[in-house]
């Protein structure tokens, strides 16, 4: 508009925003937030549960809101509120065999995503590179960027079955060479998801032995998203990589509330790690956020001790939800399987990727297209079929956004209702084709 | 029973947490030099010397007029809507990023009626962590290295570490008490506009406005702001407008929004917050509000730091909006009503440090009150450390008088120490009994 070109001149030669922010703003989920919201009549995109956070969190809260102590309302400690450090502290202290000290080994941040953040300002400078594993939880790359980073890029390769059964997340692996061989002295961290979103792969004892010699070799730290830690199947275990020989020292263990307790709105997260990792983590955060609230972290403190009580029951949330969840996938694999749709089968998570190219006849291939062809195809599905999904292309570097055309991912935390309406647009597509 | 507390950053004592780190190191096996230090951004921004006065705070013994939260209760409508958010299922899972959508749609209405001015929701607002995290979004967004930025003295703490986390400088100027030092108001505390306007350069990216004021309680006038307009507009400067105690005006003052001066709009970002306008600070947060072009880019911050904000506490916030939008022509709109509450606790409070033999600076806004506490003449050269008076004299009172507040030098940039050293800060946001207690500390001050 005139009057701001007019008023900006003198600062012209410049633009309004900082540098940091070039190149990380464009974000897939504002668009594909948007196209579920008007199109979609079976949401399997975003990553969030559609069936309630459990009774005892819900009733911790409104414990914590009708128990007349008003300062609940007020600041907490900067850190992390007492008792859900303390909390933490027992828990993961007993899951890594180590004493914690509530205090200095662990900060409560604003969801894993402000985990990740302060992770990142406080241990990425300019010039450092950071080795990210497509494909990848996408905001990795745009905060390496943000911090002055530089991303290097190691792929995660299918080796499917001789057998032509379904593939597994497992099957996706990283070659030992490839991944030696992006370790340069530029390198100060890796990030590591295990479960991975968006394939569902829990990393082997073996893999993450690999990635730690590795680290260890060249004095790099390890940034360990770990929020789906529960969600395993199977009879998997999940192994945190900071248990492994001389990865303590060099770790952060990212955890999420949101995805433990299915109550990804009230994003409470956390870090566990050495203090003199910690300490960086804790500077970020009194100069960005400095609290974060304190009535979701009484409430969740209380979840944990619920949780420190049944440890390893049958009622344990951790027993039950990944029990629950390992249905669900079934369920969704076998709606997707039947449709010709090949799904990944994935060890972990509450996602899956498909692979859907029987369909692709209905979204035509656009040569010299910007946009990836499983963009176009998940946007057409939501437009036209109302299912939402989220292209897998997503999840990878821009170099790397055609390596998988036909992949899209499916969140599989939902509703029975959800799952079968969403078999059900799937049987009809199909039927359509077979008509046609 | 939990530690409510709040850390500033302070110039005067520099807690060396990097010896200690050091010490760490050669401690545990050293076979090889642990490599990975803080990252640049953040060199010399661990200092967090309130670790003394917070541990304090959490002695019952001491009347805590410290720290800058209430220990009165929120509005029970506003616990209420809480409550019945925590029944609703699918407000336990994400919302929208930048906002939930009935939060914004209400803080929309809100400050249309306020600014005279049609406010887009969707890319007018910002919801963040707390007025913190929009401070947080508006300068990492708007501000880098080569930028300096005006920050008017004192202030509050974290304008300094946030400008120098985003690689710019900042530019001190102080207000100065235009009465000889003999400061019965807030309103006495003024800039020098020819001082102010040699703060601007080519380089100035954006000045912080903090009105009402911490630590003084000043509301900057109509004219004061013109001033400061007028500079941004001649030098084409941005400024960051801190207003979370907007509601906290007492009788005779009145709350100008620098946005809603001509040619403002368009270079303001304006910065709010639920914790002190419903009295939860725990709820945190805040809101950024601007014209879209400067607020897209603290969206694209937002959306790679933490995305999104917490759902049940912006659906409630959201409600207790609607209750008081509604209401806000009639006196017992909250807004106005805490006020009223405030004003008479400020007054008390005024008067008990008056009998006292303070000298209590009257603040026209806020909840926060400074005393000139020279006049008590107390010695303390015999105290060791070396840190400024006002530090000295607050230890010396937690200790002896079992009262606490906050020294004023740790909202001072380091060439401003020396004028600021003889006051302190207290908070009067503090139920009946709170203030009490402090009462019978200071009736009984010189026995």
């Amino acid at each position: 508009t005139h009057f701001l070109f007019h008023s900006l001149q003198a600062k012209m030669s410049r633009p309004v925003q900082a540098r940091r922010l070039e190149g990380i703003d464009k974000n897939i989920w504002v668009e594909f937030v948007k196209l579920a919201a008007t199109y979609s009549k079976v949401n399997l995109g975003q990553g969030f549960p559609d069936f309630p956070a459990p009774d005892f969190l819900t009733e911790a809260l409104t414990r914590a809101l009708g128990g007349g102590n008003h300062m609940l309302h007020q600041y907490t400690r900067a850190f992390g509120h007492p008792p859900l450090v303390k909390v933490l502290a027992q828990f993961f202290g007993k899951l890594l065999g180590r004493d914690l000290d509530p205090m200095t080994n662990v900060m409560v941040t604003v969801g894993a995503y402000q985990a990740l953040f302060c992770c990142f300002q406080a241990l990425v400078d300019e010039g450092d590179e950071v080795i990210i594993i497509e494909p990848f939880f996408d905001c990795y790359e745009p905060m390496v960027k943000m911090a002055g980073g530089t991303p290097v890029f190691v792929p995660l390769r299918p080796n499917p079955p001789k057998d032509g059964k379904l593939m597994s997340s497992a099957d996706w692996q990283l070659d030992p060479a490839e991944l030696a061989s992006k370790f340069s002295e530029k390198t100060k961290a890796i990030v590591l998801n295990s479960p991975n979103n968006p394939l569902g792969k829990v990393f082997s004892r073996e893999e993450l032995g690999l990635i730690a010699e590795l680290c260890v070799k060249h004095d790099v730290l390890c940034i360990s998203d770990e929020v789906y830690e529960w969600l395993v199947y199977d009879g998997k275990q999940h192994i945190r990589i900071a248990s492994l020989q001389g990865m303590w020292d060099r770790t952060v263990i990212i955890g999420s509330a949101g995805k433990t307790f299915s109550a990804t709105g009230w994003k409470v997260g956390w870090v566990v790690g050495p203090d003199r990792l910690l300490q960086h983590l804790r500077t970020v955060h009194q100069n960005s956020v400095y609290h974060c609230a304190t009535i979701a972290q009484e409430a969740v403190a209380q979840g944990f001790q619920r949780e420190l009580m049944l440890y390893g029951k049958p009622e344990s949330y951790f027993v039950q939800l990944p029990k629950e969840l390992q249905q669900k996938r079934d369920w969704l694999v076998q709606s997707l399987d039947g449709v010709g749709m090949k799904p990944i089968i994935p060890e972990g998570t509450y996602f899956l990727v498909a692979d859907i190219s029987p369909f692709k006849s209905d979204v035509p291939d656009v040569p010299n297209s910007d946009e990836p062809y499983d963009s176009r195809f998940a946007k057409w599905m939501v437009k036209n079929k109302g299912l939402a999904a989220i292209p897998l292309s997503a999840f990878y570097s821009e170099a790397h956004k055609n390596n998988y055309p036909n992949f899209i991912r499916f969140c599989f935390a939902k509703e029975e209702a959800t799952l079968k309406a969403a078999s059900d647009i799937l049987q009809k597509w199909k039927q359509e084709k077979n008509s046609s | 029973m939990f530690l409510a507390s709040r850390n500033f950053c302070c110039r005067g004592i520099k807690l060396r947490t990097d010896l200690l780190s050091r010490s760490i190191k050669h401690s545990t096996s050293a076979t090889m030099p642990f490599r990975h230090k803080n990252t640049r951004r953040i060199e010399g921004l661990d200092s967090n010397v309130w670790v003394e006065f917070t541990k304090v705070a959490a002695d019952p013994s001491i009347v805590n007029l410290g720290q800058g939260l209430p220990d009165i209760s929120p509005p029970s409508y506003v616990k209420e809507e809480l409550a019945k958010v925590a029944a609703v299922d699918r407000l336990n899972q994400y919302t929208r990023g930048f906002g939930h959508p009935s939060l914004v749609k209400a803080l929309s209405q809100v400050y249309e009626k306020v600014c005279g001015r049609k406010i887009d929701p969707l890319t007018d607002i910002l919801v963040t962590v707390g007025a913190y995290g929009s401070l947080f979004s508006t300068i990492q967004a708007l501000i880098e290295e080569g930028d300096e930025v005006i920050i008017i003295e004192p202030f509050y703490d974290c304008y300094e570490p946030m400008v120098k986390m985003a690689g710019a400088k900042p530019v001190f100027i102080p207000l100065r008490c235009k009465n000889d030092g003999n400061s019965a108001s807030s309103a006495d505390w003024v800039l020098d506009p020819a001082e102010l306007a040699n703060k601007f350069n080519s380089k100035t990216k954006a000045i912080i406005l903090n009105t009402p004021h911490n630590p003084i309680g000043k509301v900057f006038t109509l004219e004061e702001l013109q001033v400061i307009a007028d500079l941004c507009i001649k030098h084409d400067t941005l400024c960051i407008s801190d207003e979370v105690y907007e509601w906290l005006v007492y009788k005779g003052n009145k709350h100008i929004k620098i946005a809603t001066l001509p040619g403002m709009w368009e270079r303001t970002v304006t910065i709010g917050s639920a914790g002190k306008t419903y009295s939860v600070t725990g709820w945190k947060l805040g809101w950024s509000i601007g014209p879209e072009y400067l607020i897209k880019h603290l969206q694209v911050v937002h959306q790679n730091t933490l995305y999104t904000c917490p759902t049940p506490l912006q659906e409630a916030l959201a409600q207790a909006f609607w209750m008081d939008y509604k209401r806000m022509d009639d006196p017992d709109c909250y807004f106005y009503s805490l006020s009223r509450e405030l004003e008479s606790k400020r007054d008390r409070m005024a008067q008990l440090l008056t009998e006292a033999g303070l000298k209590p600076v009257i603040p026209d806004g806020g909840y926060f009150m400074i005393v000139d506490v020279s006049t008590l003449n107390v010695d303390l050269s015999d105290v060791d450390e070396k840190q400024p008076y006002d530090y000295k004299f607050v230890k010396w009172m937690i200790a002896s008088k079992k009262l606490s507040a906050i020294p004023l030098s740790a909202f001072c940039g380091p060439e401003t120490k020396k004028q600021f050293e003889k006051y302190i800060r207290f908070c009067f946001i503090k139920k009946d009994s709170t203030l009490d207690a402090a009462e019978v500390i200071l009736k009984n001050w010189n026995k």
